[in-house]
């Protein structure tokens, strides 16, 4: 059964994004069979797909999740039709953040038009092709044909329905064989205001041998008013394709709802390293999930988060073996501030006779508020005999010994709260082999540890 | 030419009171050497002049340069020039030493500190201390060794220049050789940097590679002796058991 048929919250709940208390029970063991486990959607015409995919919406309530078996994660209170679908006419220049940067290429949605293409002309001349997914529909259907929604199922929940019928815009790449591009393909989707729908699809084809770096962002200025992104996004990696993967979402300040569902294919020999970092967002509801799906395919699946205020998060992260060897590393970090409240659970899930599949799975989390709460679920399944799968994690707090210490050295207290949570995420940050990326997310995190200053402080003398 | 002049302290934590009335003066240039059986107080002593919000000054004063330092953070008194090497330094984790190192300095500074500048103090410190450069990229303190550990606080104080700095039983779980090379270095920054030092031991081992000028006894929370080196020749011939009957008999 699909994830949206887990009981509603009580009627009474006022707050936007509800979070509940609840007792755990046999509900919970449901979620670990909620992994896609390599369930697309059979091939059929885009038209076809999106009529279906609005039956369901139609036929669909509003999600609510209950991931932890401790509190729910409800979308019930959006109103949807209140949102409206904006769209904008093209623009001549990318998104002003990347200027100085180099890219491969870029690609730029404002809430549900496409504005901004641009691809190095070499790189076109050599047979990459970035463009919306609209046009890629119409322009490269064989491909788009051959991969769309091969990984993602269009009706488990109202939202999925949504995105899979009503998605404008989009984003296609395709990397031919053999190409190895180290400038990375940018593709970002932004909200302009509150009050908007924006339902976005990524379709991203590595061929065999290529090697690429793809960054994704989800990104909005503070904003008033709720507003809804619902985006799906598939990568194949071909035989010995290598990625470097980076989704950066800072939806800002405001009622932005992210509800979104990734996922990565690594076939034969490749590699993937794949780091979402989700720095904002009223309510975020992601499911990410990474299929080993050809021997010897190798991955490292990183991703931090940190939540403020009244933000709820909730991640389901899926490190799938289809057949084996094949090798996995997934390793996320997230931090809670303010009210807010996050949930993530990781599931290593190894199919029958994916033997010789060693994986590993942790999970660090540092609390940063009396009132914030956050939740780890590790799960493991494994149907083969000769594998090694196993998962870790640490709770940890601010340790006054250890800020005393940087105190002693000249830092002030809220400098050494920062190199503390800095330094918590950096092990993950430094991974991203990335200097401009590295610095964004630095960056970030730094400003919500400024934000959330005063309330670090309290925490910390109140203990 | 700074100094730190504790007048009459008593500090109690939450549980009972542990110093009972110290009186300590200490200035750049020289070399004091504070011994005591374990439980003191020694510790404490060194953990509220930097000011741990664990321990509560209930009496007397602790004055740098004359300004009284009760009311300050324990950064605030970092960059006045104090500094305290931890008996058990606690790991950083994610922060390398160098960059560890950039940071404090930068903290005690207008502005930040020139790569060079840096480099070359860094570059300085490091063969001072007889450590490989590859240490500096590792995490502070993550992983280390003990001695490891006692190099990385010394290797700090190298570099942040204090003009003076106590020693909390720096020479505890160190081997003979990690000891010498922890113990040199002070020697020789106090020889190049001018800088004061109280030598916290609960050993005297450390106190035949760096000289105090001036041997201070902690029993009970009270310094009850003073003296010269000869001070720890005597402890180490008779222990403290005799120095604890003599101060009762004058009692």
């Amino acid at each position: 059964m699909p994830e949206a048929a887990m009981p509603a919250p009580p009627a009474d709940s006022t707050r936007r994004a509800t979070a509940t208390p609840r007792k755990a029970g046999a509900a919970r063991e449901a979620t670990l069979h909620f992994a896609l486990d390599g369930v697309g959607t059979p091939r059929i015409p885009l038209a076809e797909s999106r009529e279906r995919a609005r039956a369901a919406y139609e036929r669909l309530a509003l999600p609510s999740w209950r991931r932890s078996g401790f509190w729910t994660t409800s979308l019930e209170q959006l109103d949807l039709e209140g949102l409206e679908r904006r769209t904008h006419e093209p623009q001549p220049s990318g998104p002003a953040f990347l200027d100085g940067q180099r890219s491969a290429g870029v690609l730029l949605q404002r809430d549900s038009s496409v504005v901004h293409v641009e691809l190095e002309p070499e790189l076109a001349e050599r047979g990459v092709i970035l463009c919306s997914l609209e046009d890629a529909a119409r322009e490269h259907s064989e491909l788009f044909e051959r991969y769309y929604l091969r990984r993602l199922p269009i009706d488990r929940h109202k939202l999925e329905a949504a995105s899979a019928a009503f998605w404008t815009g989009g984003a296609f790449l395709y990397v031919p064989p053999g190409l190895h591009v180290p400038d990375p393909f940018q593709i970002v989707y932004e909200i302009s205001q509150g009050g908007t729908a924006q339902y976005v699809h990524t379709l991203a084809i590595a061929g065999a041998g290529s090697d690429v770096r793809l960054r994704e962002y989800g990104l909005a200025g503070d904003s008033d008013g709720d507003s809804l992104h619902a985006g799906q996004f598939e990568l194949y990696l071909e035989d010995g394709a290598r990625c470097r993967l980076a989704q950066v979402v800072d939806w800002g300040v405001g009622g932005v709802h992210d509800v979104s569902t990734s996922s990565v294919e690594v076939e034969r020999d490749a590699w993937c390293h794949w780091l979402p970092a989700l720095l904002g967002g009223a309510l975020i509801h992601h499911h990410d999930e990474i299929a080993i799906a050809g021997t010897g395919g190798d991955m490292a699946f990183r991703g931090l988060f940190f939540t403020e205020r009244d933000e709820r998060l909730d991640v389901f992260a899926v490190d799938l073996h289809e057949t084996g060897p094949s090798g996995g590393d997934v390793h996320w970090r997230g931090a809670a501030s303010g009210d807010s409240r996050a949930s993530f659970e990781g599931l290593i899930k190894i199919n029958h006779g994916a033997q010789q599949s060693h994986t590993y799975l942790q999970f660090h989390s540092m609390l940063l508020s009396a009132s914030a709460e956050l939740d780890a679920i590790p799960s493991v399944l494994v149907g083969a005999d000769d594998v090694s799968a196993s998962h870790g994690g640490t709770v940890g707090e601010l340790d006054e010994d250890l800020i005393f210490y940087m105190q002693t050295r000249g830092l002030t207290r809220p400098q050494a709260v920062r190199v503390i949570v800095e330094g918590f995420f950096e092990p993950l940050i430094v991974q991203l082999d990335d200097p401009p990326l590295e610095q964004l997310i630095r960056e970030r995190i730094g400003a919500k540890l400024a934000g959330a200053a005063d309330e670090i402080e309290r925490y910390a003398l109140a203990r | 030419m700074a100094e730190l002049e504790i007048r009459d302290l008593h500090v109690r934590t939450e549980e009972r009171e542990i110093l009972r009335g110290v009186d300590l003066t200490i200035r750049s240039g020289e070399l004091h050497a504070l011994l005591g059986p374990n439980g003191s107080g020694k510790s404490t002593l060194a953990n509220t002049i930097m000011g741990h919000p664990g321990y509560e000054v209930t009496e007397g004063q602790i004055l740098f340069d004359g300004k009284e330092l009760r009311e300050l953070a324990p950064h605030e008194r970092a960059r006045l020039g104090l500094f305290l090497a931890f008996q058990y330094p606690v790991a950083v984790p994610g922060v390398s030493v160098a960059n560890f190192l950039r940071m404090a300095i930068n903290a005690q500074r207008d502005e930040p500190i020139k790569v060079k500048e840096f480099g070359s103090q860094l570059e300085h410190a490091v063969k001072l201390l007889d450590v490989d450069r590859a240490f500096t990229s590792r995490h502070l303190n993550d992983g280390f060794s003990g001695g490891e550990k006692k190099r990385a606080e010394i290797l700090q104080m190298a570099m942040l220049q204090p003009q003076i700095a106590v020693l909390d039983e720096t020479d505890s779980g160190l081997d003979i050789d990690a000891l010498r090379t922890v113990a040199e270095g002070v020697a020789k920054l106090h020889d190049e940097q001018g800088i004061g030092a109280l030598i916290i031991t609960h050993y005297q081992r450390i106190l035949d590679y760096v000289k105090p000028q001036f041997v201070h006894i902690l029993m009970d929370g009270r310094i009850v002796m003073r003296g010269g080196p000869e001070l720890v020749a005597r402890l180490e011939r008779e222990g403290y058991d005799p120095i604890r009957e003599e101060v009762a008999a004058n009692a």
